[in-house]
């Protein structure tokens, strides 16, 4: 019996490993999927050769539910890994419901101004926080991971606010820049957005340096991010004398406008698939079951044998 | 024996492979882009104030029908709409409707004057950081959203409304169709 024991014992680890480390590529591999399925029908053949040699029903029962119990865990860990979706992660914009078709729920991502977290709304309006730490929400987990967005005031240069859009980004009304995009700049591959001003027909480009890269330019404040404004006219025409560098905070007068840039952490969400924990659990309760029942059985004929 | 056992693991496979894999089948979400996506969802209220100066909520219109409309000055299909959205407030006037314009991040007195200049005399409301730009999913402008007398987001257009569009869609929130 020891062959079947193993075996389910090590699909029983393996499955288990995908929940307690999730998001790994390596649960996505074909080989991987294609070994555990193996180990699968090795441990049934395995237990059907058994089950023909045990001394009692108890025993063939306790290898039924150990075969069983492995071929459960090993099933949702195939499908987990060969059918659910790939890993990403989901960039919301301060304010914005993102829909996800895998789970059936809305990601509401909370305005930069409130100190509200990410939340997970299902059909029914029911709500759960998502942190740091791993949340199981059924065939995914999730987690938020924090990210450096840049938050614009753009302003008349009397000082009268502007309205700020945004007609390539997520949302279009959001004056928070989401920097997904990347440029090559003097070695440097940054984090790169754009943004319009329509009230002064302008259209402004923003790249995020982080204080290290920031030290190393001219005119940044010392031990402070800095974006570089460059600002156009709506005909993407660059203005002359229209482009400079702005620190954290420091609002400075570009094109007409005055601008000035908040680098702000806010989260993205990570999904990764995963094995549904209640079938997992189940799984390795009727093995831990079966081979307890087995040690038991063997020990009880151990006895009678002994008396 | 044998056959008792083949056939309750058979069922018991069937269970849990149904359980497993239905959330994999699950149909994608259709909800529509935009402000109609946030249909039955509580209005999300903020703290504003108006183009005067004076503290502005939509909590404070509970128990009425409001009509917000998004808007900002350099946009000229909220212009061509202001007047019908003007003739709205005046027909319901005193009939538990409400309408309200949330300028879009722009100045009290550009958002007064653009008013001023259009004979709107509904409540003028500064969003100046477009929280409800943002929280409506708006994905330009104007855009007009109806709340509920209990706060609950009854209809959401993207884009300009004719007159008859508006009343019609009063007419349906005030009827609860």
């Amino acid at each position: 019996m020891r062959v079947p024991a193993l075996l389910a014992a090590a699909i029983c680890v393996l499955v288990t490993i995908e929940l307690v480390l999730p998001g790994r590529s390596l649960y996505h591999a074909g080989w991987y999927n294609v070994a555990l399925a193996a180990l699968a029908i090795w441990c049934a053949l395995a237990a059907r050769k058994r089950c023909a040699k045990a001394p009692g029903a108890l025993a063939r029962w306790a290898i039924v539910i150990v075969a069983f119990g492995a071929g459960v865990s090993a099933f949702a860990g195939v499908v987990s890994g060969l059918f659910a979706a790939d890993n990403r992660t989901v960039v919301g914009a301060p304010g914005e419901r993102v829909h996800l078709g895998e789970i059936g729920a809305v990601l509401a991502f909370p305005l930069a101004e409130r100190s509200d977290g990410v939340r997970l709304v299902d059909s029914g309006n029911a709500a759960r926080s998502i942190g740091a730490r791993w949340s199981d929400v059924g065939s995914a987990m999730l987690r938020t991971r924090s990210r450096q967005v840049v938050a614009v005031d753009a302003r008349t240069p009397g000082g009268g606010h502007l309205t700020v859009t945004q007609p390539t980004g997520s949302v279009f009304l959001s004056p928070v820049l989401l920097m997904q995009q990347r440029q090559q700049i003097a070695g440097m591959n940054l984090p790169y957005d754009s943004f319009a001003v329509p009230a002064a027909h302008r259209i402004v480009k923003a790249v995020l340096f982080t204080p290290q890269e920031a030290a190393t330019l001219r005119g940044a404040a010392a031990g402070a991010p800095a974006v570089l404004f460059a600002v156009d006219d709506e005909e993407d025409r660059p203005l002359p004398h229209a482009i400079a560098l702005a620190s954290d905070g420091e609002a400075i007068a570009l094109g007409g406008l005055q601008l000035r840039p908040s680098v702000i952490s806010y989260p993205a969400v990570e999904i990764v698939a995963a094995p549904s924990l209640p079938v997992v659990a189940a799984g390795v309760a009727l093995v831990v079951a079966g081979i307890a029942a087995l040690a038991a059985d063997a020990w009880r004929r151990r006895k009678v044998v002994t008396r | 024996m044998n056959r008792r056992i083949s056939w309750l693991l058979a069922i018991a496979g069937l269970a849990i492979a149904a359980v497993v894999v239905a959330p994999l089948l699950r149909p994608s979400s259709n909800r529509p882009a935009g402000p109609a996506g946030l249909v039955g969802q509580l209005a999300p209220v903020f703290d504003l104030r108006t183009d005067t100066g004076a503290p502005a909520s939509l909590a404070r219109y509970r128990g009425r029908i409001v009509v917000m409309n998004l808007w900002a000055s350099w946009c000229p299909p909220c212009r061509a709409e202001m007047p019908d959205l003007q003739r709205l407030a005046r027909l319901y006037a005193g009939r538990g409707v409400a309408v309200v314009g949330v300028n879009q991040g722009e100045a009290p007195q550009r958002a007064r004057a653009f008013a001023t200049s259009l004979g709107i005399s509904f409540p003028i409301w500064i969003d100046d950081r477009q929280q409800y730009g943002r929280v409506y999913a708006a994905l330009g402008l104007p855009t007009t959203v109806i709340v509920g007398r209990d706060g609950v987001v009854e209809r959401g257009f993207d884009g300009p409304l004719t007159f008859q569009q508006m009343r019609s869609a009063v007419a349906g929130a005030v009827s609860g169709r």
